[in-house]
């Protein structure tokens, strides 16, 4: 079968979906990313840009940060957030893997409208068909974490694939394979949750009574989650506290609704009150009219 | 301002000049209606392919949409004055009924624009001004913040909302029911019977204007 790994859940502005083809063999897949034992390195990101062909940034901007980019962008899908804080008296090094966080209920996939340019497939992974995307940058707003970016030369929008073409064949993300420290694991979700567990148990007894995994439920849950030492503060770590989708959800819903009631109930009243009243006429024939002059 | 004719019967309802900028302000609002509608709402897609794709309806619905908002600017300037609210369309409001049932005869005569009119043109106005402020930041969104982004998709899908519906109102009026409408604001001109039935006042301000200008 030429398209394992790549069945279609659910795809954007669209009501129905690919027939046919079910549920992976892998059932749904997560991508884990433990910050506490992150060092930094970027291989990740080197390992991002090569597998996906993606070109170097070479006029980026210099913050004097360890940081590569100040910020994702369309050639740049993946970036380690340095962020130095003090907590207890202590330095902390939050470095954040980000990326696209493949959303369950993605925003973006609700927000655009253009047929097919967003595919969630059934393993989870979100992802943007290009060919299809028509760069109104729609998916920009509707995504709570702010990921998506537009390429200004083909104005088409990309982010992060979770290496859906790899993850098809049977592979880890190019960012997985790259790590050295384990940081990064991949899986099935089951598998991923129970570690992810596994692992904030043990930095709680480390000393990080807080350490939590972030798997936000205001967005379904994601498919890449976290293991964060403080997990009663995400935006340490670059992370929206509770990302939602409240706007797309109004505007898909009672927007909708509103001006489906005003064109069509519009046009509805205005063939009624033709019918009712017709057109008013005060022209009449051209001899009425010299009639009306006369009688001036 | 140019002195309005009134001769054999027929009387200059709207210059050339009008005539261009309403034009252009009608076009441009219908192309960002068809595209709009296929961006808000995807059982509307098909208009996409109807105007040359997806990429080509995004990148012009916002250049479009300035241009609509550049005329109706224009509009404004050209019409503020016979756009005044003045005492008798408070008289006229009260008749609306009246007027939306057809009995014109009992409704008080109005100026150039019956209250109708001037509340359309205002809502237009307003819905216009929201659609570019809302527009500019749906056109580059990352330039800024999430609840400014939000807030614009929502301010402009009302807007957008509110001016169709005038807009259905407007082309219902202006095409089905006053007859002479559609020759008033493509050739310019209405019959005298036309000015006074449904613009009286706007007839006698015509003739005294020209008598004054005769002495």
């Amino acid at each position: 079968m030429p398209r394992v790994g790549l069945e279609v859940r659910a795809v954007s502005a669209t009501k129905r979906v690919t027939p046919g083809l079910g549920h992976p063999p892998t059932g749904e897949v997560t991508k884990l990313v433990d910050v506490s034992v992150c060092i930094g390195c970027k291989a990740c990101e080197a390992a991002c840009k090569e597998w996906n062909d993606l070109p170097p940034n070479p006029d980026r901007p210099f913050t004097g940060s360890y940081q590569t980019l100040p910020d994702l962008d369309y050639n740049f899908w993946q970036l380690i957030k340095f962020n130095e804080v003090e907590r207890d008296g202590r330095l902390v090094w939050a470095l954040t893997k980000f990326q696209c966080m493949h959303c369950e209920d993605p925003g973006c996939l609700r927000a655009c409208p253009a047929p097919g340019a967003i595919v969630q497939y059934a393993n989870g992974i979100v992802d943007f068909v290009q060919e299809n995307c028509i760069g109104c940058q729609f998916c920009v707003t509707g995504c709570p974490f702010d990921v998506p970016r537009i390429s200004p030369t083909t104005g088409k929008v990309y982010k992060c694939t979770l290496c859906s073409d790899r993850v098809a064949v049977g592979l880890e993300p190019a960012c997985v394979k790259a790590c050295p420290t384990n940081a990064i694991s991949f899986g099935t979700r089951p598998k991923m949750l129970a570690e992810a567990g596994e692992r904030v148990q043990r930095l709680k007894a480390d000393g990080y009574p807080n350490a939590a995994v972030y798997n936000p439920p205001g967005v379904g849950g994601t498919h890449v989650i976290y293991v964060v030492p403080f997990g009663n503060e995400p935006e340490l770590y670059g992370l929206p506290k509770n990302p939602r989708v409240t706007f797309v959800n109004l505007w898909k819903g009672p927007l909708k609704w509103l001006g489906n009631t005003v064109l069509f109930g519009g046009i509805l009243g205005a063939v009624l009150h033709y019918f009712r009243f017709g057109p008013r006429e005060v022209n009449g024939r051209g001899t009425e009219a010299s009639h009306q002059e006369r009688v001036q | 301002m140019e002195q309005r004719r009134e001769r054999d019967g027929v009387v200059l309802r709207y210059t050339m000049g009008e005539r261009v900028v309403h034009w252009v302000v009608a076009l441009s609002f219908l192309y960002l209606l068809l595209t709009g509608l296929a961006l808000f709402y995807p059982p509307f897609y098909w208009l996409a392919g109807l105007l040359g794709g997806g990429p080509v309806i995004r990148y012009w619905h916002p250049i479009v949409g300035l241009v609509f908002f550049g005329a109706l600017v224009v509009m404004l300037l050209l019409w503020a004055r016979d756009m005044r609210l003045e005492r008798y369309d408070r008289e006229w409001l009260r008749h609306m009924v009246d007027y939306a049932a057809g009995r014109e005869e009992v409704v008080p005569p109005s100026g150039r624009f019956n209250a109708g009119q001037k509340f359309l043109f205002y809502l237009q106005f307003l819905a216009g001004i929201l659609l570019l402020l809302s527009g500019v930041v749906l056109w580059f969104p990352l330039s800024f913040g999430r609840l400014v982004r939000e807030a614009s998709f929502v301010v402009h899908d009302l807007a957008a909302i509110a001016a169709m519906g005038a807009l259905i109102l407007h082309i219902y009026m202006g095409v089905f029911v006053i007859r002479g409408s559609w020759e008033a604001i493509t050739r310019g001109t209405v019959s005298r019977r036309w000015a006074e039935a449904h613009h009286g006042l706007w007839l006698r301000q015509l003739r005294a204007a020209g008598s004054r200008s005769h002495e």
